[in-house]
């Protein structure tokens, strides 16, 4: 058991480096440090149950190889990038513009706003039997899955941005005699669009979480599929934690992507404190 | 002084508010804000309207503006009777009315984004921009300018269209005491020069006599006019001549404040 000891000397060393380089120990050394002490406990876990089914740190690095060698990992991650894309694609170009709309006009929020708060509480998941039987098993049940996720987070954002525009901005687009669709681009969209980002940013967390579900339960690739198919082929438990360690990763990245809209500088007003 | 004498030779009215009122629900009950407002505003005037703060002076502004419906009564001008907001009268909000989302050029040209001579459109944007000092700062946005920055924008917003009235809610609030000041005396020379009807509310009484050719004073709850006090002064105005203090003592007793401590 040299476990605690490696535990106490990493935390030495941290002691001793946070004097001197603070900055350094606060945004690496410190992350690293928790994360190698997650994988310590789970090490010690691993000793201490004697389990021979679940995968050590070191078995589910040696899993890597194996996935990335049978040719999986990319083929799979790719088709579950492929549906997410389309999916929050299709669903953005068709949710802003109902949310535009519904959000400036009373009459049509009157109209359309009971059905979408109706429809958004359905999980996605239980759309699976009616998306596999109109689009069979394959990526056109992805795709509508993924559509179904996105949209409902996209449009009441976008909706809950056009009724936060406020009077003053509404009153000088009256002023200056802005109507119509030029009200639309100059005015609704401009105005909602940090909160229509924030619900890009959710949505697409959304749609990466609901993928690898359709996957594990209608689908015959994938990543949710590669998870499945690992226990079932002899419970190899190692490619299932390495597979969602690459499903994390892959969400992380896509987080980051979406984060870069915020930086512009027609959005950044909507996210600094005044 | 000439502008003077050119408005009371026309003396023809430009705007009229007849009878209005206007009362707002608030749970349920009845709030009256205004009751039985009647005045006229010359042509080429420079009308303020002075009360203190409550008294229902942006509910007028507005319902003169065409933004709210007033409950009775009515508002022309030139004849024709207020449906709503024209781009021919102009308004300065109280609050920031310019767009976070648009740059300080974009926001200024908003006015004239129909203009189809762009090299003139141009022109005018920068030459307004200048006119309030903001030139270097055509690229930024209102997020990385001070207040009365942003309020600066929000005048050249205003004045590049050239419209006839202007209506303006306490546009200098924000400002520090000088730049107010600078402010004052550049809405004066861009009034004097090209003629244009000011509707201009506030609650500061120097402000009203510095810059109104007749001040309204309003009184509170609801809000009605206890009177008008002309001013008849010539700009630049001396704040220390007689004329001025005999003024300023007329308004407070108006409001009803006793000012000599
Ligand atoms: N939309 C509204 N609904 C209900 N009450 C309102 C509304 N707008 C204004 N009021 C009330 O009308 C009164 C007058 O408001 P108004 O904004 O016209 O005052 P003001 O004279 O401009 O004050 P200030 O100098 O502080 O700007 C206030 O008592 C306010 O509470
Ligand atoms: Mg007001």
């Amino acid at each position: 058991m040299v476990w605690p000891f490696v535990v106490i000397a990493v935390a030495l060393v941290v002691h001793g480096v946070s004097r001197r380089w603070p900055d350094l120990v606060q945004q690496i050394v410190m992350p690293l440090g928790v994360a190698a002490i997650g994988v310590a406990l789970w090490q010690i876990g691993c000793d201490m149950s004697g389990t021979d089914i679940f995968p050590t740190p070191w078995d589910t690095v040696l899993a890597f190889g194996d996935i990335i060698e049978s040719d999986r990992l990319l083929g799979d991650s790719i088709a579950s990038l492929y549906r997410v894309t389309w999916g929050f694609v299709l669903a953005t170009m068709c949710a802003v513009p109902v949310g535009l709309v519904v959000g400036w006009s009373t009459r049509s929020f009157w109209a359309m706003n009971p059905i979408i708060q109706g429809l958004r509480p359905i999980s996605p998941i239980a759309w699976i039997p009616i998306a596999i039987l109109w689009f069979g098993i394959g990526d056109g049940a992805g795709v509508f899955l993924i559509f179904l996720s996105s949209f409902f987070p996209i449009c009441v954002g976008t909706m809950a941005g056009v009724r936060n525009i406020s009077l003053v901005h509404q009153r000088s687009a009256a002023n200056f005699g802005v109507h119509g669709f030029e009200l639309m681009r100059r005015v609704v969209l401009p105005g909602a669009m940090p909160q229509i980002i924030t619900s890009l940013r959710i949505a697409l967390g959304v749609a990466w979480l609901v993928i690898v579900a359709a996957e594990m339960v209608g689908m015959d690739s994938g990543l949710g599929y590669l998870i499945n198919d690992a226990r079932n082929m002899g419970s190899r438990y190692d490619l299932v934690v390495a597979t969602m360690i690459v499903i994390g990763l892959i969400g992380i990245v896509l987080d980051l992507l979406i984060r870069r809209l915020e930086t512009f500088e027609e959005v950044k007003w909507g996210y600094v404190k005044q | 002084m000439g502008v003077r004498e050119a408005v009371s030779g026309a003396e023809r009215a430009k705007v009229v508010v007849e009878g209005v009122s206007k009362q707002f629900t608030r749970r349920g009950e009845a709030l009256p804000v205004l009751a039985d407002v009647d005045l006229e505003v010359h042509k080429g005037e420079f009308l303020c309207i002075l009360g203190p703060s409550g008294c229902g002076k942006s509910t007028l502004l507005n319902i003169i503006a065409g933004f709210e419906k007033p409950s009775t009564g009515r508002v022309t001008i030139e004849g024709e009777v207020v449906r709503g907001p024209d781009p021919r009268r102009v308004f300065v909000f109280q609050e920031y009315g310019i767009f976070p989302w648009a740059s300080v050029w974009d926001n200024v040209a908003l006015g004239l984004r129909r203009m189809t001579d762009k090299g003139e459109q141009h022109d005018i944007v920068q030459k307004t921009i200048d006119l309030v000092g903001l030139s270097g700062f055509e690229r930024s946005y209102p997020r990385e300018l001070s207040g009365g920055m942003k309020q600066r924008v929000e005048v050249a917003r205003a004045l590049a269209v050239s419209p006839d009235v202007i209506y303006m809610d306490e546009p200098f609030g924000a400002l520090d005491s000088l730049t107010r000041l600078t402010m004052r005396s550049e809405l004066i020379r861009i009034w004097e020069s090209e003629e244009k009807t000011i509707l201009f509310v506030t609650h500061d009484v120097d402000e009203s006599i510095q810059l109104a050719e007749r001040v309204v004073v309003m009184s509170a709850r609801p809000g009605r006019i206890a009177d008008i006090v002309e001013v008849g002064l010539p700009h630049p105005r001396d704040l220390g001549s007689p004329e001025y203090g005999r003024i300023k003592n007329r308004l407070y007793e108006l409001l009803g404040v006793e000012h000599s401590v």
